[in-house]
């Protein structure tokens, strides 16, 4: 074990932040998913039934080891039999978000404040009240409304000296570094406590915020890996045995159900569409038909509407309805060659087939369900594909930024526009 | 004031005589080739877009040739903003329209806009950036009179980077749009709310308060016949004060509470906010639908909407 922060050592960091550099380093030296230890597996698929006292890590390198593998194992799991976003990645970082929490109270119960302190100092910038250059005085009611607030947050009603001191605001953080979690409303600005572009924080406050980041932060690797997935073809198996036990132990919900089929509640959104799908739904000139019609719409037509897990290989395993194909999706994709310039079909009427063919229903223009695998089912081309083969469809916004896939661009705004309270039930 | 269209002699005039470049403000002309212009040409809508111009020479050419009926700038930065591509960052805008206001002192028609309204879009305009300078501590706070109201554009680099849903919160933050967990705190949102609340509380009457769910008339006209003392009580977030009005019960006030908040929520276009993308009327030209021009403001407490006439229909109405 290296130096260490007063109790703990530095590499006990790595299981508050699975993002941290001690972290990435116990991960490089990992070995490969098919050699991995079963006791790493079994954590990686038990974390999600974790109750408090699990959750707790004893300091020793082999377990602040396996507490790191297992939490990349349980991400890329859950990443190859779901897309982002989902219910089961929400889950997930829900779960992740709960787990750090409760680290970081059980660190500050063991005399650990500080090193929780040091911890959320690498990713927040905070100040202590308490003898810092801070010029703000809080009225002294306020600080007890704000205490009192906080401890029935937690249903604590008699005032303990031990308990006291996670529920005094004695920390402050500029409110902008809290924008991550603004945007994935993971806070709201009228709930914190500001003066003066301040955000008085309770140690409480600071471990949900901290947990909340990661929280974040693991939707967003589990999208990274993901979009690396959809590109590299099938996930490995073992992963996807991995991410099966994982989902069959998450709580069932409307969405969770036998070989993932939740197709029947999802409709397609295309005012979330990223650019270049907006752009080939509206026609495109010849040279540039052909792959914005049958490559790059069909694929993520399909993929939008049906949001297969990474395991998916056929239409068939996720869909029992051709309707779905047929009705919805199609039509969609035949007006878009209607709009070209020429017509795609006028010209290359054998196209309509090769769109079905590129669902995986081989040539037909008579899609059935048992037809589904005959040919392979294509996925949607990353970006950095679509840049290279049809750079006039690439027009990006700022939200490409965030994504190398337009079917993630898809997923997350989607989630994005539920979180404001504004999305229709998906 | 008679506001009335602008016709394109007079447009022709304008941007001939009087429109002049140095009237554009610095944070516009330092950042000029990064944004995206937009113009209406003639009356129809701003379909003129994906205009970029490299000097303000330029920007001068065609503005003195074209006189636009309408121009507008991008509160976003671009790589490239001819192709509206390579977003780097955008302003923090409010908009306060005078004509939208969901409480306006005067009794101007709907879409109309007077003295006394545009006067109201003024000190809300004031009341946001205090709430913006203030508790979330941004500077580089300017203030635009478009025509109809006012833009409240920040460039404060800390929030030049934020996207859709953090803004969407600054508008809620700033205009009072969400009831607080706890209304009686001496600083924070809580004092915002309190204070915005009682701002619209002021200017309801009995009328629009019936609208409220849950609150009987009764005491609807005990809090109007005592309106001052219920106004201090809202102010000061003294609820033994609030729940001293008889029949006003804890659900009662919650429903009041909510509806000022929704009524709040109106006095800022939240659309606005979030689009990180928007064209806004650039300060200097002109608003042909009401012949004023739009106009950076210094000093917005001794704004005189005089400052904002264009010679034109100063003469306009010497002809009278």
């Amino acid at each position: 074990m290296g130096a260490g922060l007063g109790l703990f050592p530095l590499e006990y960091l790595a299981v508050l932040d699975p993002f941290s550099d001690e972290a990435k380093s116990l991960v490089k030296s990992s070995p490969p998913v098919d050699a991995m230890p079963l006791e790493i597996i079994d954590q990686a698929i038990n974390r999600v039934k974790w109750s408090t006292r699990e959750m707790v890590v004893p300091q020793n390198s082999k377990a602040i080891r396996d507490d790191v593998l297992s939490f990349y194992l349980m991400c890329q799991g859950v990443a190859s039999v779901s897309y982002p976003y989902s219910r089961e990645v929400r889950l997930i970082s829900d779960m992740t978000r709960d787990t750090i929490r409760y680290r970081m109270y059980d660190l500050f119960k063991r005399g650990g404040e500080d090193f929780c302190v040091r911890t959320v100092q690498r990713s927040i910038k905070l100040v202590k009240l308490d003898g810092s250059d801070l010029d703000i005085k809080i009225p002294t009611e306020d600080i007890r409304k704000l205490r009192d607030q906080e401890m029935e947050k937690d249903g604590v009603d008699i005032v303990d000296d031990h308990v006291l001191p996670q529920y005094m605001p004695r920390y402050a953080v500029r409110w902008v570094d809290l924008s991550p979690l603004l945007r994935h409303r993971r806070t709201e600005l009228t709930k914190l406590y500001l003066v003066q572009g301040w955000a008085m924080l309770t140690l409480r406050d600071l471990w949900d915020f901290y947990a909340n980041l990661i929280g974040v932060k693991t939707e967003d690797y589990i999208q990274s890996v993901y979009e690396r997935m959809l590109d590299s073809g099938s996930p490995p198996k073992s992963l996807v045995e991995i991410g099966k036990r994982i989902s069959a132990l998450l709580p069932k919900g409307p969405e969770l159900g036998e070989k993932f089929i939740r197709v029947s509640s999802r409709r397609l959104r295309p005012e979330f569409f990223p650019p270049c799908i907006s752009k080939a739904l509206n026609g495109v000139g010849a040279g540039l038909r052909n792959y914005a019609i049958t490559m790059l719409l069909t694929s993520f037509l399909t993929y939008a509407r049906i949001a297969p897990p990474s395991t998916a290989t056929r239409i068939g395993d996720v869909v029992d309805d051709i309707s779905v194909v047929r009705d919805e999706i199609a039509p969609l994709i035949f007006e878009a060659a209607e709009r070209c310039n020429p017509p795609l079909f006028r010209d290359q009427p054998q196209e309509k087939a090769s769109i079905f063919y590129h669902m995986g229903f081989g040539m037909t223009i008579e899609p059935k369900i048992s037809d589904s695998g005959k040919s392979k089912w294509y996925r949607p081309p990353n970006c950095t594909k679509i840049q290279m083969s049809a750079p006039q469809l690439c027009n990006p916004d700022e939200f490409c930024r965030k994504i190398k896939n337009p079917l993630t661009y898809y997923f997350r705004k989607i989630s994005e526009h539920a979180k404001t309270g504004k999305g229709e039930k998906t | 004031m008679m506001m009335r269209e602008a016709t394109p002699e007079e447009r022709r005039i304008f941007y001939k005589e009087e429109w002049n470049k140095r009237e554009i403000p610095d944070f516009i002309l330092h950042s000029l080739s990064l944004r995206e212009f937009g113009f209406d040409l003639d009356g129809t809508g701003p379909s003129h877009r994906y205009n970029q111009f490299i000097t303000v020479e330029q920007l001068e050419n065609f503005m003195r040739n074209r006189a636009p009926y309408s121009a507008f700038a991008s509160v976003a930065l671009y790589e490239r903003p001819s192709a509206r591509e390579g977003w780097l960052k955008s302003e923090l805008v409010l908009d306060i329209d005078a004509k939208d206001l969901p409480i306006r002192s005067c009794s101007c028609p709907p879409g109309k806009v007077c003295e006394r309204c545009i006067d109201d879009a003024r000190k809300v305009a004031m009341e946001f950036a205090e709430t913006l300078s203030g508790d979330l501590d941004l500077h580089n706070i300017h203030f635009v009179y478009s025509g109809r109201g006012f833009h409240v554009r920040v460039t404060d680099e800390s929030v030049m980077g934020l996207e859709q849903n953090e803004r969407g919160q600054i508008v809620e933050y700033v205009t009072g749009g969400v009831v607080p967990t706890d209304i009686t705190m001496a600083l924070g949102y809580s004092k915002v709310f309190r204070e915005r609340a009682a701002r619209t509380f002021n200017a309801l009457n009995e009328e629009r308060l019936l609208g409220i769910r849950g609150l009987r008339k009764t005491v609807i006209q005990r809090l109007m016949c005592e309106k001052e003392r219920a106004l201090k009580a809202i102010r000061d977030g003294k609820l033994d004060e609030i729940f001293s009005f008889e029949g006003m019960s804890q659900k009662t006030f919650c429903s009041l509470l909510g509806f000022l908040a929704r009524i709040n929520s109106g006095f800022a276009d939240g659309k606005v906010t979030i689009d990180t993308k928007r064209i806004l009327r650039l300060p200097s030209s002109l608003h042909s639908g009401v012949s004023m021009k739009c106009t950076l403001v210094r000093d917005i407490e001794h704004f005189k909407l005089e400052s904002a006439v264009p010679k034109f229909v100063r003469e306009r109405n010497d002809e009278k």
